[in-house]
């Protein structure tokens, strides 16, 4: 046990911090962090302070970074609006398993309950939304609280956890030795892998004809990119992505079939639809991924492995759960494991992988040379891009084509905001991801809508110096919106189109060069620009104001019910 | 089909954790009937008692998901017939009742329920059993007329099974403590 010292809350806490391995947090100051902030000024050689523009900015970048990393991101922002400024990000990173560890300051203990200036009930609003939240009311408590934090949002299934910290907690003196927290009585973060099942599995798959994998981000936040890879190799059976699953295994991998799911590719969802085996680790069958459930694969037995064990049989039957890691039993499911033929099957795979071509791919391409389609653009981005590029999204049209066109030969190369759906996450994101990864080129790819939620932190871009690149696809409306509204509302757009700013004077406003490109003919040039530039970049493409993401599953449909045109 | 499920749970006694646990009833808009927190017969650790009306699929997806709060040490659900259940329950009977034939007295007695306390304008009595038992005299007070408030206290449980055993062999295996 570390020697004891005499010292404040605050530097309770960034001692705390130092000692979880945190080198970088994102925040926001105001007045019930300000002790924290005071320390935070003598700790600026140890812990890299990123002052975003709004605690959203800072909420978001730290899950950026943490999704980058793999490591846990940390913001902190002040009591009452700073700390429901975070809200947003937290109810994302709990939808989407991100570790993260959120501090905010809170009102003094003895004025706690009394509607004080800048109160606000933090750790009731963010209950459902946290892993666990905890408010510290004394300074001895600050580094327990630290260190069961960080244990808990890095452990299990990772998720946000918030520590609300009142300012008297910060003032005070303290004793402080930081002891890390290795276990909790009432938490058991792996479950021990049932070997017995692991063995049904090897045989359901060796006797399977047309097994299909199903990759979800538990494989990543896991480790178990290679493990999967390694089984699929090994019993020659093809793997599909979720859209939270996608970059944990290599686009060029001659198994890989793509996306499933509303805007999967055609091979991903067929194959589900006829498989006789679904292989399904790390993911929760969300409602985007399998449409209407009743029509969902038919003909497969599903067997569900997840580390959570309230994933298992909640949105779907399974035939056989499997509470584990994904790594653990990935390469626990090698053993036995034979390599099988099935000729047939993954021949349908590269038949439909030809169909998506015709149908879907080519007809991106405007004919007439006039339009450059959002597809396109993201194709010329990848394309130029280099494979260890990380693509971050914001949502809607911008996030599907990222998904359905990117390629990726490295891990954690895509991150968006999968279950909340969250517009304005890409920009700030990006700035968490380049920070995080400082070697690895990073894009924002986003609309012109989601741009327009967070791009105040071009200032956060500006004054620390960030090189994320920006790639708007500006259709001048809220475009997956307005898609719905022409496929299934009868083409009313409703408040759905957007007069837009000069987005390149604004990028001039904050000295980040830019360009705006409209023709085709420019595109692949004004791509090297952003790719070759030395440092932040925003590439504006104006594309075709009415292009839909297809092919589209409409919601409540079955996978295998899917539109491709208008 | 819907039906009564109990769950019970013993938890850390920690600030918090009785909101993290109707959150998950909340969020799926199950009216929670009954809920009762106590420390169990182990010191430190609290046992929550929750009966409400779903279907065993929902409820056994509820039961998940409040195993997935950090302090939640174990949650199990069972139907009311697995549980030895008994509920107390006070009747405020107007004193009219006093100036009765004795018939009131005689079925209260019947069902033994006790008199508590006793003035000129009313009295009240006790009464301990099952939620049916203590269904059974209210209805009965209240046709004759004579009843003028009522109270009960949600069920108070006991598995058949040695469950708190298990629950202390899990506690004395784990090695660190909470912090």
């Amino acid at each position: 046990m570390a020697k004891k010292q005499k010292v404040k809350g605050a530097d309770a806490l960034l001692l705390s911090l130092i000692a979880e391995g945190v080198d970088i947090m994102f925040g926001y100051p105001g007045g019930q962090v300000i002790p924290i902030y005071d320390h935070l000024y003598d700790y600026r050689n140890r812990i890299n302070h990123i002052l975003t523009r709004h605690e959203q900015g800072a909420v978001h970048a730290a899950q950026g970074y943490a999704r980058a990393t793999g490591k846990a991101g940390v913001c902190i922002a002040t009591s009452g609006p700073g700390a429901t400024n975070l809200l947003t990000g937290i109810a994302d990173a709990m939808l989407d398993s991100t570790p993260l560890v959120c501090i905010t300051g809170q009102v003094p203990s003895t004025m706690l309950g009394t509607d004080a200036f800048q109160e606000a009930d933090i750790i009731s609003m963010t209950m459902p939304v946290t892993k666990w939240n905890y408010q510290v009311t004394s300074a001895s408590e600050i580094a327990p609280a630290i260190a069961k934090g960080f244990y808990i949002a890095r452990s299990g299934r990772p998720g946000p956890v918030v520590i609300d910290i009142t300012k008297n907690a910060q003032v005070e003196d303290v004793d402080f030795a930081y002891k890390p927290c290795m276990g909790l009585r009432s938490y058991t973060p792996k479950p021990v892998l049932d070997t017995e099942k692991v063995a049904r599995i090897v045989e359901m798959v060796n006797a399977a004809e047309r097994p299909l994998i199903l990759a979800g981000q538990g494989v990543t936040l896991a480790g178990a990119e290679k493990a999967l890879a390694e089984f699929a190799d090994i019993g020659n059976v093809p793997i599909a992505t979720t859209i939270m699953g996608i970059s944990s295994v290599c686009t060029s991998h001659p198994l890989y079939v793509g996306n499933i799911g509303m805007h999967g590719h055609i091979p991903a969802n067929k194959l589900t639809q006829k498989s006789d085996l679904l292989i399904a680790v790390g993911m929760r069958f969300s409602d985007r991924v399998t449409g209407a459930v009743k029509g969902y694969a038919p003909g497969a037995k599903i067997i569900h492995i997840d580390i959570d064990h309230a994933e298992l049989g909640k949105n779907l039957r399974c035939d056989l759960p499997l509470n584990a890691d994904a790594k653990e039993a990935l390469e626990a499911m090698k053993t036995g494991l034979k390599y099988i033929d099935r000729a047939e099957w993954l021949a349908a795979a590269a038949q439909y992988r030809q169909k998506e071509q015709e149908r879907v791919v080519a007809k991106t391409v405007d004919p007439k040379g006039k339009y450059i389609s959002m597809a396109q653009a993201v194709s010329a981005l990848t394309a130029k891009a280099g494979s260890d590029a990380v693509i971050v999204t914001d949502v809607g049209q911008n996030q599907m084509f990222s998904a359905r066109y990117s390629r990726f030969d490295s891990n954690r190369s895509f991150i968006t905001s999968g279950g909340l759906g969250t517009m304005g996450f890409g920009l700030p994101a990006a700035i968490g991801a380049k920070m995080g990864v400082p070697g690895r080129q990073v894009f924002a790819v986003m609309g012109d809508g989601g741009f327009q939620m967070t791009m105040q932190e071009l200032g956060t871009i500006m004054q620390n110096r960030i090189g994320v690149k920006m790639l708007i696809l500006n259709n001048s409306y809220l475009g997956m919106v307005r898609q719905w509204q022409q496929l299934f509302f009868d083409r009313r757009y409703s408040f759905t189109e957007l007069e837009n700013p000069d987005f390149i004077k604004i990028a001039d406003a904050y000295g980040i060069p830019g360009r705006r490109v409209s023709s085709p003919g420019e595109l692949e040039e004004a791509v090297a620009a952003l790719v070759g530039a030395e440092g932040s970049y925003l590439l504006e493409v104006v594309v075709r104001s009415e292009e839909n993401v297809f092919p589209m599953v409409p919601a409540g449909a079955a996978l295998d019910e899917s539109i491709y045109n208008e | 089909m819907n039906k009564e499920y109990i769950v019970i749970a013993f938890t850390e006694n920690q600030i918090g954790v009785l909101n993290r646990i109707t959150v998950c009833y909340l969020r799926r808009k199950i009216n929670i009937e009954s809920l009762k927190v106590s420390e169990s017969s182990i010191k430190g650790i609290s046992m929550f008692v929750i009966s409400a009306f779903t279907t065993q699929e929902i409820i056994d997806k509820v039961t998940k998901q409040i195993r997935n709060i950090i302090d939640v040490i174990d949650v199990s659900y069972y139907t009311p017939d697995e549980l030895i259940t008994q509920e107390i329950a006070l009747y405020k009977i107007s004193s009219r009742y006093l100036g009765g034939n004795g018939r009131i007295d005689a079925f209260s007695r019947g069902m033994m329920a006790r008199m508590i306390e006793f003035n000129p304008s009313y009295v009240v009595m006790e009464k301990t059993g099952t939620r049916e038992e203590i269904d059974e005299l209210r209805d009965k007070l209240e046709r004759e007329g004579v009843l003028l408030e009522f109270t009960r206290s949600g069920s108070v449980v006991l598995h058949r099974d040695a469950i708190e055993d298990i629950l202390q062999e899990k506690i004395d295996e784990f090695d660190g403590g909470d912090y």
